[in-house]
């Protein structure tokens, strides 16, 4: 228990590491471009705490990151390298949308259908991948990208072609969903809505998920394929049913975009979630804690970003180059054996004793 | 000249060697002296430091102190190159051939041709054939090293030293893969090569072998160098297992040649390929009692890991049968024999046999979590008290049930496998080289709950090429080549018979099985 809180302890410690060292370097990299990194990062920091508004923004923009980095922290523990949430966040949106649209079904059946649908969208689009892994030994590395690409040009056929809103103005841009189905606003106003609630749910789901006989055994194939088989999982099965699962929440975050924020679909409605719901799944080290807390950090990184640069002269890219040093440096922890590197210089200063 | 010269210097003085790996000290301050004219022995046990010391001496490795002499003159050995100048050889406990080629093909590789651009196979096939005969050894130069044994494969690296003008020869562990024949022929060559004047450096663990064949040994023990003994008739093996295990051990297990329960397992005609789809095992028949050790003894790779995964339900099955009791679980998926009570010590315990990354706690319950839950979830009470007893019940030496499985000792590791595997009280225990690569502390640990689960009534299939567990354990002893039972013996039967059908050939009079 005691091992446990410190090992969680420690990888706090490191993730919060890790964000100093990325905006310490983002700083010397935004005073080169001529700027001053103070100016940047207290606007950024204003821009996603200084005022109500912006709070909620942040937490608007939390609730399909954490469900969906939630989902790629699935895959992730099983060593499955889904990066296709954003094909699996769309699929899911098509069907979920599609049963608000067309189905005419009064909301007390129409909005659970409607998750039901986001679920599945998602979990096929991601199962296949699955598939296509365990019968033709295809990398879901690869698959899940491509499948990506196929998602993203099928919504825009959609858009463009049979779904596009009929009385709109030729957007590509389906019409919008009913007043009903949408998900409740805090007060009006203000885009916070009750998804928040759900991707605290999933959260405290996830907690509970890992715990359960279900959640050990994906785990455990995460651990390799030969020890799984030898406890008596079957590896084929186990591959498909994470993946389904990885993108099941994907799904759901689909879903509360689309009912929560944007009532249709539109083109580029991921806005790249899915990279991002991958950086913040590693830095939450795969844990559903973990992944709230850096999706909360990333969310506030996105919404500052934003207001940075509407109101200075210093470009949006800065955001995204903290972001890429974030990466590299928790590819950089996984990659660097400390343990190795810490006995080595204990050794050289005994040795010079 | 040369002969006297050899005669007052030792031919190998290594003084003060150290070497470390990151944390690890390997040697610690060894002197290591070698005569000429003698076979050596440098015994102890895994980890104990002997390759390293021997890959020192062969320029593989280069030490942070120490210096070292041959035949009298201090020498810096900076590569495998100017040890071989040295006349230095060295056969490496995995071999390094290539194999595509003939045994000429291999020995004249990295060697200038005698005839300039041309090559001298000719030559040297009769030179190796000559050399071959002088020291006993048989050999075809124009084999293609993949078509050969491992015996003859290890003859061919010695030949290759040989003829690289080897006067100081080191042989790592060099009989752990062969049968009782192929080391009595290889201690045949090595005497000679002594009467030869060479010096010989025998790297092992069993003591055994130094009694017979050594004149002298080292014993290193973690990294130290622990003793110096010439060996004589007033040798004994205790002492030597003393020096180096560090303590008296008792290799004495009570075992009476049981007479054997009913009929638990039976494998009939087993047809099962390889992971490069050739048939690994080929119309193999056997069965197993309850409350038995049937000891199934060969050379490795004859089948024995595809027989156990087999069993188990982890590899598929061509044809045949595996039946428990009345009841047909060929071809069925790896939890029915877990739920039936057949449990598995696999060969290879990092992979296959832990999740290296997960903690001890949950390496216990590795195929039963479902029996260890609480609402549906799992259950981290009735787990800790698991590992508690567990700890206690198979003396694993950890900090606690959070350790990773990776920071275990190999010993520890099997043991932590056995505690899970033991633990559910099987029906039939597959256990598959279960003290591989463990100290002469852990082997004894292991030996001892396998004649208990025995005890308890499990029909146990322990396989092993190591031939003196097989023997100290089975009430029956098996012996599979190329996929097949070659006999059945009795306990008690004598090594010479078993080495017979380890290399697969029948024996002239069956010795009847009661
Ligand atoms: N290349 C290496 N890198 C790191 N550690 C090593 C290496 N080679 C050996 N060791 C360590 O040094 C110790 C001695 O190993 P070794 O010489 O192989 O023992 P032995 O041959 O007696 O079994 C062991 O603890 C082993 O893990
Ligand atoms: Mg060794």
């Amino acid at each position: 228990m005691k091992n446990k809180l410190i090992k969680n302890l420690n990888q706090l410690l490191l993730a919060i590491g890790i964000i100093i060292l990325s905006l310490l370097v983002g700083a010397i990299i935004i005073s080169f471009s001529g700027n001053s990194p103070l100016e940047a990062y207290s606007t950024m920091f204003n821009g996603a705490f200084g005022s109500k508004q912006r709070f909620m923004e942040v937490l608007v923009r939390m609730i399909p990151l954490v469900i969906m980095a939630l989902g790629t922290s699935v895959a992730f523990k099983a060593k499955l390298w889904n990066i296709g949430g954003d094909g699996q966040f769309i699929v899911g949106s098509i069907l979920a949308v599609s049963v608000s649209l067309y189905s005419g079904l009064p909301p007390v059946i129409g909005v659970p259908l409607s998750i039901i649908a986001a679920m599945i969208g998602g979990a096929l689009w991601s199962g296949l991948a699955g598939l296509l892994r365990v019968k033709f030994n295809a990398p879901e590395v690869i698959t899940t990208l491509m499948l990506n690409y196929i998602a993203v040009y099928l919504l825009s056929f959609l858009v463009y072609g049979p779904m596009m809103d009929p009385l709109g103005s030729k957007m590509p841009q389906t019409a919008n969903i009913s007043t009903a189905y949408r998900l409740p606003l805090f007060e009006s106003g203000n885009r916070l809505h009750m998804g928040i609630f759900i991707a605290l749910f999933i959260v405290v789901i996830m907690v509970f998920f890992w715990k359960t006989t279900v959640g050990y055994k994906i785990d455990l194939l995460g651990q390799g394929e030969k020890v799984t088989t030898y406890s008596g999982v079957s590896v084929k099965k186990m591959i498909v049913f994470t993946m389904a699962i990885s993108g099941l929440l994907a799904g759901i975050a689909g879903w509360t975009e689309v009912f929560g924020v944007q009532y249709r679909l539109l083109e580029g409605i991921t806005s790249g979630y899915g990279s991002i719901a991958v950086v913040i799944a590693l830095m939450g080290g795969l844990n559903p804690i973990g992944i709230l807390i850096s999706g909360f950090f990333f969310s506030a990184l996105l919404v500052g970003g934003s207001t940075m640069q509407r109101m200075t002269e210093i470009p949006y890219s800065i955001v995204e180059i903290v972001q890429g040093l974030i990466i590299i440096f928790i590819i950089a922890r996984t990659a660097i054996n400390f343990k190795e590197i810490k006995n080595r210089i204990t050794r050289r200063l005994s040795n010079v004793k | 000249m040369l002969g006297e010269l050899k005669n007052k210097h030792n031919a190998v003085e290594m003084h003060n060697i150290v070497k470390e790996f990151y944390d690890v000290r390997a040697n610690d301050d060894v002197d290591f002296f070698v005569k000429n004219g003698s076979i050596h022995g440098l015994l102890g046990e895994n980890g104990a430091g002997k390759t390293t010391l021997m890959n020192i001496l062969f320029g593989i490795y280069h030490p942070e102190e120490g210096e070292i002499f041959i035949n009298g003159e201090k020498q810096d050995i900076s590569s495998p190159t100017k040890a071989i100048s040295l006349g230095i050889g060295m056969v490496h406990q995995h071999f390094m051939l290539a194999r595509p080629f003939s045994i000429v093909e291999n020995v004249m590789l990295g060697r200038k041709s005698r005839k300039g651009i041309l090559l001298d196979t000719k030559e040297t096939a009769a030179d190796l054939v000559a050399l071959a005969e002088k020291y006993k050894m048989k050999i075809d130069p124009y084999a293609k090293v993949w078509q050969l044994s491992v015996g003859e494969q290890q003859r061919v690296e010695i030949l290759t030293a040989l003829y690289q003008g080897a006067e100081v020869l080191i042989l790592d562990e060099p009989t752990a893969v062969l049968t009782p024949q192929e080391v009595e022929g290889l201690f045949e060559t090595l005497r000679e090569m002594k009467n030869d004047g060479k010096a010989i450096i025998l790297i092992t663990h069993k003591l055994e072998e130094i009694l017979s064949i050594v004149d002298e040994v080292t014993v290193l023990r973690d990294g130290s160098m622990i003793g110096h003994v010439e060996v004589n008739e007033n040798t004994t093996k205790s002492e030597l297992t003393k020096m180096m295990v560090g303590r008296d051990v008792l290799f004495n297990f009570n075992k009476a040649c049981i007479k054997t329960g009913k009929e638990k397992l039976v494998i009939k005609d087993l047809k099962v390929l390889n992971d490069k789809n050739f048939l690994a095992l080929d119309g193999f028949s056997l069965d197993i009692h309850s409350g038995e050790i049937l000891g199934l003894a060969g050379v490795d790779g004859n089948g024995q890991k595809e027989l156990c995964e087999a069993i188990t339900g982890i590899r598929p099955i061509e044809a045949g049968e595996v039946k428990l009791d009345t009841i047909n679980i060929e071809n069925k998926p790896p939890i029915v024999a877990i739920n039936k009570g057949i449990s598995h010590i696999p060969e290879d315990r990092h992979i296959t046999g832990l999740a290296l990354g997960w903690s001890l706690k949950k390496n216990l319950i590795l195929k039963t979590f479902k029996d260890n839950t609480k609402f549906g979830l799992v259950d981290e009470k009735k787990i800790e008290k698991r590992w508690k007893s567990a700890q206690v019940d198979y003396d694993i030496k950890a900090n606690s049930g959070e350790d990773s499985a990776k920071d275990l000792s190999g010993g520890n590791q099997q043991k932590v496998i056995l505690a899970r595997e033991l633990g559910s009280h099987p029906v039939i225990l597959i256990a598959n080289q279960p003290t591989r690569g463990l100290d002469i502390g852990a082997t004894e640990y292991v030996r001892q709950k396998i004649i208990d689960a025995k005890g308890d009534g499990a029909g146990v299939l322990l396989v092993s090429a190591d031939l003196e567990e097989i023997l100290q354990l089975s009430d029956r002893i098996a012996v599979i080549y190329d996929g097949k039972i070659m006999g059945i013996l009795p306990c008690g039967s004598n090594v010479k018979n078993i080495g017979e059908l380890m290399m697969g050939k029948k024996l002239e009079v069956e010795e009847n099985e009661k």
